[in-house]
C-alpha cells in the first residue's frame, strides 16, 4: 500500500529554544561545528566571514545600569516553510536546484555539490543562516581524521547552513528499516545541538505530532491564518510565551524562541532591537 | 575559359586550375572527406576513447563468490552485513575473512596470497569497489534491501554465480569504477545492474506519486541521497 | 593529391558530426564535471564502523562523563554521556572540541631537551630512556647535596593516582613542597577545617536547592561542574526556584538570575554578614539548628549586629539597606535555600573572612549536611598504598618547612600557597610541573617568569606546548585523556563523592607516555627507598590493584557515585559546627583585602571575568571555542575591555578603540567595549587570553589578565584575595 509521501501526514520537523534556560555558553555552536565538519580559520573575529551554522546572538534591552538586561539567542537556519508550503526565501531564489524544501519532512537542504556559489539564497535569507566559503577550508595536518564520513566537506565557492542534521535522521532510518519498521522515534532523531546545550534549552522533534515534546511546548497552530498585512501565515504557536523571529514576513519558520520576559518576544519581531554590536562592522549582525 | 585559343605551355597549376571548377567527383571528394571525417571519429569516440579512458587495474588478488556461498548460511549478508545501527559494513574486513583464513583451507594461490601477505601481517586487503560512490551519495542498503526487499543482484549484478572477481576499470579522469557509467560507454544497459549513475536511482526515486516531496524537482527530496 | 582548404573543412566537419554521434563529448563532459567536484585537497573522510565507547572528560575539574563516537580507530564526535550522574547527557563547549586538542598541532609529539635560551622554542627531541635518565640524575645530584626539599612539584589538584603517584615520589625523594594550583577550594577547605572540624572538599546540592545565593560564583560560566550547574539551574527556571547573583557586572549568570545585586567588587564579605545581621535580628535563623548544633553563636550575632547593620554596609556594598533585608529574610524564609561561595570559576581563593561568612550564612539557615545544602565531603579514601618507607635524607628534608609557609604556625589553617612561588624560588633548584600551566594562570606574570629564571631545573609533563612547556628545560609529554587511563575524582563542589573512568578512546597518537609511568620509571631510576615506595610494574597495574572493588563499575559505566552523601558529625572540639571563637574572631577582625593601587593615580578598578568560551585553566581554547568568541571580546589580536559607556565618556574614549590599560603591576593595549551591564568605575577582562605559546589559532589574541593583576594576600589566611586592581585607561 505505498502511498506518495505527501500524501500521509508529513512530519514537520522543529525546535523550541527556552530563551529563559539558554545561558549564551555556545556549546550548541561547537556541537554543530563538530558534528558538520565545520572548517575554521586563524582570524574568526570578522563574523562576516566566519561560517556558524548555529549562530548565537546577544541582544539586550537597552537600559542602563543596573537594570540592563541581556538575553541569548541561539539561531539555527530557521528551515522556513515560505508561503504555500515550500517556498522559502532561499528555496525560491536558487538558480542551481542545490537548495530544496522537502514537504514530507519540512527540511530545507542544500546539496553541496550543485551549488555554484552565486550566494543569491545568502541575499534572500532574512537570518544571516547561510554561510560561504570564501576560501578552501584547510584542516591543521592532522586534523582532517576527525572529520566525520556523514557529512560531505565542502570545497571554496560552496554556500552552507544548518541542515536539521538531517544525516542524523537518514541514520535512523537506515536503523528503523534494519529493525524491520517505517517510522523513526523521536529520540532516534536528535539534531547535535540539541543534544549537546548543557541547559537543556533546545528541543527538537516533530511539530506535527502530538506526542512529540515539541508539539506539546508550542502548540502550533496548523491551519493558515493571515496576519495584519494579509500574508499567510502558518504554525502560530499558542504558547503565549513563544515568537518566531521576523514571524511578520510570512517565512513561516520552524524555529519557535520562548520567553517569559515581553522585551525579547517584541525584540524578535523587530519592535524594539538592540543588537550587540560591532561598531566598525557594516551590518548589525553583532555577536 | 582559354581552351579555344592557342594553346600556351600549359603547366601543372594551370591544369590543376582548370580542373577545380568543375571537376569530375569534385562534390564527391568533399563527400569521401566528410564520410571519411565521420567515420574516424565514431571509430574514435566508440572504440579508441573507451580504451583511453579506462586504465585496467588489478585487485589484490582473486576472490570466488561461488565458492564462498556454497560454505555459508546467509547467502550475501553472511558476509556483507548489516550492522546493529544500521549501517552496512561492505566489503568484508579482515577480521571476518580470518574467523576461517587464519590459515590456508584450500590450494589457490589467490588463497596463498591472502593468508600470506593480509592475515600473517595484519593488512586489510585494499580492495578496489566497483560500486564506490562520490562523497555526495549517501546510500541506504537498509531501505533497499530491507525496506524495498530488492535483491542484491538487482544493483550488484549476479555476483554470486562468478567464481573470479571482474576486471576493474578505473576512469582516468574521475576515479571511479567502469561500472558506474557502465560498461558500454554509451551509456546505454540491458539489466538494471548495468549501471549506478543517479539516473539509474532515480527511475525508481521520481515515480510519480510516491517519491514526490521535494519542491523544487516534484521528486524525492535531495538530502535522502545526498549528504 | 593535395588536400584542398574545403576537403579539410569538409573532414573536420564529418569529424565533428562523428564526434557528437559518438559519447565522447557527452561521456567527457559528465567526467570532467565529476573531475571538477573532486579536488584532491578536499577531504573525503573515509567510513567505517561507528561505535561509542565512555571515558570521563578531564579538561576542567568537572568531571563530565563523555561518549565519544568512532569510525573505526578515528575518534570523531564527542557527545555527553546520558545517565551520567553530573551531566546526564550534556556536554559542555570546552569538552565538546577536545577532538581538536587530540589532533591538533600544539601536541607534543616526543619527550624533548631544551637547544638555546629558555623561551626561545628550540627543542632537541630524545629518546624516553635519556629523558627519564636526565631528571632522574638531576634529582640525585640534588639529593646527594643533602637538599631534597629544595624540589618541588605544582599540580592542579592532589586527590586521584596520577597526583598521589606525584605526591609520593616528592615524600619518598624527602620534599614537603607539592604545590596544589590555587582555587577557592583552598579557602573552603579552610572554612570547614574551622569550623567543622573536617578535612575535605565542600559540595554543594544544587540539585535540590530552591534559592540560590550566590556570591559571584559564575554558575553559568563555568563554576564547578559547569554541566551539572547549567542543568540546575535550567530545573531551578522549571520549579521556579530563585537565583540571586551578587556580581558587580552582567555576567551570563547574572543575566539569568531573578535577581541581580550589582555590588561593589571587594564587598562581598560585607554583605554576606549584612544579610547574618537582618537574619539574626529578624529571628529567621533556623533555630533548632543553631540550638542543637552550633557553638558560638551568640559571639557571631554580636559581632555581625555591631559591626554589620544594612544601613552600615549600603554604602560600601552599593546595594541598599531594604534589598538587603529583603533578600536575606527570602533566603532564609526558602524551604532548601544555598549560600555558593568562590568567584567566577573559583580559580583564586578569596578571602577567608568571605568563605567564612558565606559559610555561616549556611549555617543560620541549617542546611549543613542536609538535602539542598552544603555538604562536608570526607576526603577520597580508595587510594590504600602501603606506607613510604623513608631514608634518613628524605626524613629530614620532610622535616623543613614548606617553602610557600603553608600550615606554619602563623599560617595553620591553609595547606597551599602556590602564588607564592615568585617569592620562593631562591629556594627551588628542580621544579616539576604536571597537568597545569603556571606561566599563564598565575597572577603576576612577569614576577613567575622571574621565578622561573631563577630555577635551574625545570621539567614540564604536558602534552601541548604552553607557556610553561615553553620555559622548560625537559619535556616529558603525558598522553592527553583520551588516550590513557586515569581515575577521576571529583572535587568540584559535587554533592556526593564521585569518581569517573578515564579511558583510552584512540592508541596514543605520538612518543608520548602516562604521567604515572614516568613518575614511576623516575623512581626507579633513583633507586633505594624511592623506588621501592613504587612496587607497581606500571601505571595501568597500579590503577587497576588501587580501584579493586570499584573497577568492574567503572569498566562498565564510566563512574561510581557513592550512595551516602554527607558525613553527618561534626569533628570539633564541641562536637557543633563552630560559628564563632578566638580563631575566626581574629579572622573576621582582620583587615579587608586591600586593593592594590587603590589611589587616584588608579581610579578605575579593573576586575577579571570568566566565561566558559575562554578556557583559563591548564587547557588553552581550542579554535572551535575561539570562533565562538564575540568580536566585542577579540578582534584581530586585540582583546577588549568592559567598561561602562558613562565612564568611558568621562575619559573620552569611544566605543572600539584601542587604549592603554595600566596598573601597578603591567600595562597592555586593549580595545574598549561599551557595556552598559557593568557598574561605572570598573574595568572587566576575561580571563583566558594572552596566551604566548600554542599556535596561531590562540597565540597573541588579546590580553593576559594575570599579566595586570597580582596576587594580595589575605592578612587572615596569606591566601590570594585579589579580586581586582586599580587601573587607569587612557
Amino acid at each position: 500500500m505505498k502511498e506518495a509521501q505527501t500524501k500521509h501526514r508529513p512530519k514537520r520537523f522543529g525546535m523550541a529554544i527556552d530563551l529563559d534556560k539558554c545561558t549564551g555558553c555556545g556549546a550548541c555552536m561547537v556541537a554543530c561545528f563538530s558534528e558538520n565538519n565545520v572548517p575554521f580559520r586563524e582570524d574568526e573575529s570578522d563574523k562576516r566571514r566566519s561560517i556558524t551554522w548555529m549562530k548565537v546572538y546577544k541582544i539586550t534591552n537597552g537600559e542602563k545600569f543596573p537594570h540592563t538586561e541581556v538575553c541569548y539567542i541561539p539561531r539555527p537556519c530557521q528551515h522556513c516553510a515560505g508561503q504555500h508550503e515550500g517556498h522559502s526565501p532561499c528555496v525560491s531564489v536558487c538558480p542551481a536546484t542545490a537548495t530544496d524544501y522537502s514537504r514530507e519532512t519540512g527540511i530545507v537542504s542544500q546539496i553541496y555539490t550543485r551549488c555554484f556559489g552565486c550566494r543569491y539564497c545568502m541575499g534572500a535569507c532574512p537570518y544571516h543562516a547561510r554561510y560561504f566559503n570564501w576560501w578552501d577550508p584547510i584542516w591543521p595536518k592532522g586534523m582532517e581524521r576527525y572529520l566525520s564520513p556523514n557529512v560531505s566537506p565542502r570545497m571554496r565557492g560552496i554556500v552552507e547552513k544548518c541542515s536539521f542534521c538531517f544525516h542524523r535522521y537518514q541514520l535512523a532510518r537506515n536503523k528503523a528499516f534494519n529493525d524491520g519498521r517505517r517510522e523513526v522515534e523521536e529520540k532516534e532523531y536528535q539534531t547535535a545541538c540539541t543534544q549537546a546545550c548543557p541547559a537543556g534549552a533546545i528541543t527538537f522533534g516533530d511539530l506535527n505530532n502530538p506526542a512529540h515534546a515539541v508539539h506539546q511546548i508550542v502548540r502550533p497552530n496548523l491551519h493558515e491564518e493571515h496576519n495584519a498585512a494579509g500574508i499567510p501565515i502558518v504554525g502560530k504557536a499558542q504558547n503565549p510565551h513563544a515568537f518566531r523571529l521576523l514571524e511578520r514576513l510570512g517565512t513561516n519558520t520552524k524555529i519557535y524562541y520562548l520567553s517569559s520576559r515581553e522585551w525579547v518576544r517584541k525584540a524578535g519581531d523587530n519592535y524594539q532591537v538592540q543588537m550587540e554590536s560591532d561598531p566598525h562592522a557594516a551590518d548589525a549582525s553583532g555577536h | 575559359m582559354s581552351s579555344n585559343e592557342d594553346p600556351k605551355p600549359k603547366d601543372v597549376t594551370e591544369v590543376a586550375h582548370a580542373s577545380s571548377p568543375s571537376p569530375p567527383g569534385g562534390g564527391a571528394y568533399l563527400l569521401l572527406f566528410f564520410i571519411i571525417g565521420l567515420a574516424l571519429s565514431m571509430v574514435v569516440g566508440w572504440a579508441v576513447f573507451p580504451k583511453a579512458l579506462y586504465s585496467k587495474k588489478s585487485q589484490p588478488f582473486d576472490f570466488n563468490h561461488k565458492m564462498h556461498l556454497e560454505q555459508v548460511d546467509e547467502s550475501c549478508e553472511s558476509c556483507h552485513l548489516f550492522r546493529a545501527d544500521g549501517t552496512f559494513s561492505g566489503s568484508p574486513r579482515l577480521a571476518q575473512c580470518v574467523g576461517c583464513h587464519e590459515e590456508v583451507l584450500g590450494e589457490s594461490e589467490d588463497e596463498a596470497i591472502f593468508v600470506e601477505q593480509y592475515v600473517a601481517q595484519e593488512r586489510e586487503v585494499p580492495w578496489l569497489i566497483y560500486a564506490r560512490q562520490p562523497d555526495c551519495v549517501f546510500f541506504s542498503h537498509a531501505a533497499h534491501v530491507k525496506g524495498a526487499k530488492l535483491d542484491c543482484a538487482v544493483c550488484h549484478g549476479p555476483t554470486e554465480t562468478t567464481e573470479s572477481l571482474k576486471p576493474y576499470e578505473e576512469n582516468r579522469i574521475t576515479g571511479y569504477s567502469r561500472d558506474i557509467w557502465g560498461h558500454s560507454i554509451s551509456g546505454l544497459k540491458h539489466n538494471t545492474w548495468d549501471r549506478m549513475k543517479m539516473d539509474d536511482c532515480a527511475a525508481c526515486h521520481e515515480t510519480a506519486g510516491i517519491h514526490d516531496s521535494s519542491v523544487q524537482t516534484g521528486r524525492d527530496a535531495c538530502f535522502v541521497c545526498h549528504k | 593529391m593535395k588536400l584542398s582548404r574545403r576537403c579539410f573543412l569538409s573532414f573536420v566537419a564529418g569529424g565533428a558530426a562523428g564526434t557528437a554521434l559518438s559519447p565522447l563529448p557527452w561521456k567527457l563532459t559528465d567526467d570532467l564535471s565529476i573531475w571538477s567536484q573532486n579536488w584532491p585537497w578536499t577531504p573525503v573522510p573515509p567510513d567505517g564502523e561507528g561505535t561509542y565507547t565512555l571515558s570521563t572528560c578531564t579538561l576542567c575539574p568537572g568531571g563530565c562523563g563523555i561518549s565519544v563516537r568512532k569510525i573505526d580507530d578515528r575518534a570523531i564526535k564527542i557527545e555527553g554521556a546520558k545517565g551520567h550522574p553530573l551531566n546526564d547527557g550534556g556536554v559542555c563547549i570546552l569538552g565538546l572540541s577536545g577532538l581538536q586538542l587530540l589532533y591538533g598541532p600544539t601536541r607534543i609529539q616526543a619527550p624533548m631537551k631544551r637547544v638555546g635560551d629558555r623561551g626561545q622554542g628550540r627543542w632537541q627531541t630524545i629518546s624516553w630512556k635519556q629523558a627519564i635518565a636526565e631528571v632522574a640524575g638531576k634529582l640525585k645530584e640534588i639529593r646527594d647535596q643533602g637538599a631534597p626539599q629544595s624540589v618541588a612539584c605544582i599540580a592542579p589538584k592532589d586527590v586521584g593516582t596520577v597526583a598521589q603517584l606525584l605526591s609520593r615520589l616528592l615524600s619518598a625523594y624527602g620534599s614537603p613542597n607539592f604545590l596544589r594550583m590555587p582555587s577557592v577550594e583552598d579557602a573552603y577547605e579552610a572554612a570547614i577545617y574551622l569550623t567543622q572540624g573536617a578535612t575535605g572538599a565542600a559540595g554543594v546540592d544544587v540539585e535540590n536547592a530552591d534559592f540560590i545565593l550566590s556570591f559571584g560564583s559564575a554558575i553559568l560560566d563555568g563554576y564547578g561542574s559547569p554541566v551539572r550547574m547549567f542543568k540546575a539551574n535550567s530545573k531551578m527556571k522549571e520549579l521556579h526556584g530563585t537565583v540571586v547573583q551578587v556580581e558587580s557586572r552582567l555576567s551570563n549568570t547574572a543575566a539569568k538570575a531573578d535577581q541581580w545585586l550589582a555590588v561593589k567588587p571587594g564587598s562581598e564579605a560585607d554583605l554576606a554578614m549584612a544579610m547574618a545581621n537582618v537574619i539574626i535580628s529578624q529571628v529567621a535563623f533556623d533555630q533548632d539548628f543553631i540550638a542543637n548544633k552550633v557553638d558560638g553563636f551568640e559571639a557571631f550575632a554580636r559581632m555581625v549586629q555591631d559591626k554589620y547593620a544594612p544601613e552600615t554596609v549600603a554604602q560600601k556594598t552599593g546595594i541598599d539597606s531594604e534589598t538587603i533585608s529583603k533578600i536575606a529574610l527570602q533566603f532564609a524564609a526558602a524551604r532548601k535555600p544555598l549560600a555558593l561561595c568562590g568567584k567566577g570559576k573559583g580559580q583564586t581563593p578569596g578571602s577567608l573572612k568571605e568563605a567564612l561568612a558565606i559559610h555561616a550564612l549556611n549555617a543560620l539557615v541549617g542546611n549543613i549536611n542536609r538535602s539542598g545544602g552544603v555538604q562536608a565531603l570526607a576526603a577520597y579514601d580508595y587510594i590504600n598504598w602501603p606506607d613510604i618507607e623513608t631514608d634518613s635524607v628524605a626524613a629530614a628534608g620532610l622535616q623543613k618547612m614548606r617553602l610557600d609557609g603553608a600550615g606554619s604556625d602563623s599560617l595553620p589553617h591553609v595547606r597551599y600557597l602556590t602564588h607564592r612561588l615568585a617569592n620562593i624560588a631562591d629556594g627551588v633548584q628542580a621544579l616539576l610541573v604536571a597537568e597545569t600551566n603556571p606561566c599563564h594562570s598565575l597572577p603576576d606574570t612577569q614576577a613567575v617568569k622571574a621565578a622561573f629564571d631563577k630555577i635551574p631545573f625545570v621539567v614540564s609533563f604536558s602534552s601541548f606546548m604552553d607557556e610553561t612547556a615553553m620555559n622548560a628545560d625537559l619535556i616529558l609529554p603525558n598522553h592527553i585523556y583520551l588516550e590513557r587511563f586515569e581515575d577521576v575524582p571529583v572535587t568540584a563542589g559535587v554533592a556526593r563523592p564521585t569518581v569517573g573512568l578515564c579511558r583510552p578512546i584512540v592508541n596514543p597518537l605520538y612518543n608520548t607516555q602516562h604521567l604515572g609511568d614516568s613518575i614511576m620509571q623516575i623512581a626507579k631510576a633513583l633507586g633505594g627507598t624511592i623506588a621501592g615506595a613504587f612496587p607497581w610494574e606500571d601505571y595501568e597495574t597500579c590503577l587497576k590493584m588501587t580501584l579493586r572493588d570499584q573497577w568492574g563499575t567503572l569498566a562498565k559505566k564510566g563512574v561510581w557515585m557513592a550512595p551516602n552523601a554527607t558525613r553527618t558529625g561534626f569533628e570539633t572540639a564541641p562536637g557543633k559546627f563552630v560559628m564563632m571563637n578566638d580563631d575566626m574572631g581574629a579572622i573576621y577582625m582582620a583587615d579587608d583585602v586591600a586593593l592594590q593601587g587603590g589611589d587616584d593615580a588608579y581610579p578605575l578598578v579593573l576586575i577579571p571575568y570568566d566565561s566558559i568560551r575562554l578556557a583559563s585553566r591548564y587547557i588553552g581554547d581550542t579554535p572551535f571555542m575561539v570562533k565562538t568568541v564575540s568580536d566585542t571580546v577579540i578582534k584581530g589580536q586585540h582583546g577588549f575591555v568592559d567598561i561602562n559607556p558613562e565612564t568611558a565618556k568621562r575619559l573620552g574614549l569611544a566605543d572600539g578603540q584601542l587604549a592603554k590599560l595600566t596598573t601597578p603591576v603591567g600595562e597592555a593595549t586593549v580595545g574598549v567595549h561599551f557595556e552598559y551591564g557593568i557598574m561605572p568605575g570598573v574595568v572587566a577582562m576575561p580571563r583566558g587570553l594572552g596566551h604566548t605559546a600554542y599556535d596561531a589559532f590562540l597565540a597573541g589574541k588579546g590580553v593576559n589578565v594575570n599579566q595586570l593583576i597580582g596576587p594580595v594576600e589575605d592578612p587572615a589566611s596569606g591566601l590570594d584575595a585579589a579580586w581586582g586592581i586599580g587601573a587607569k585607561l587612557a
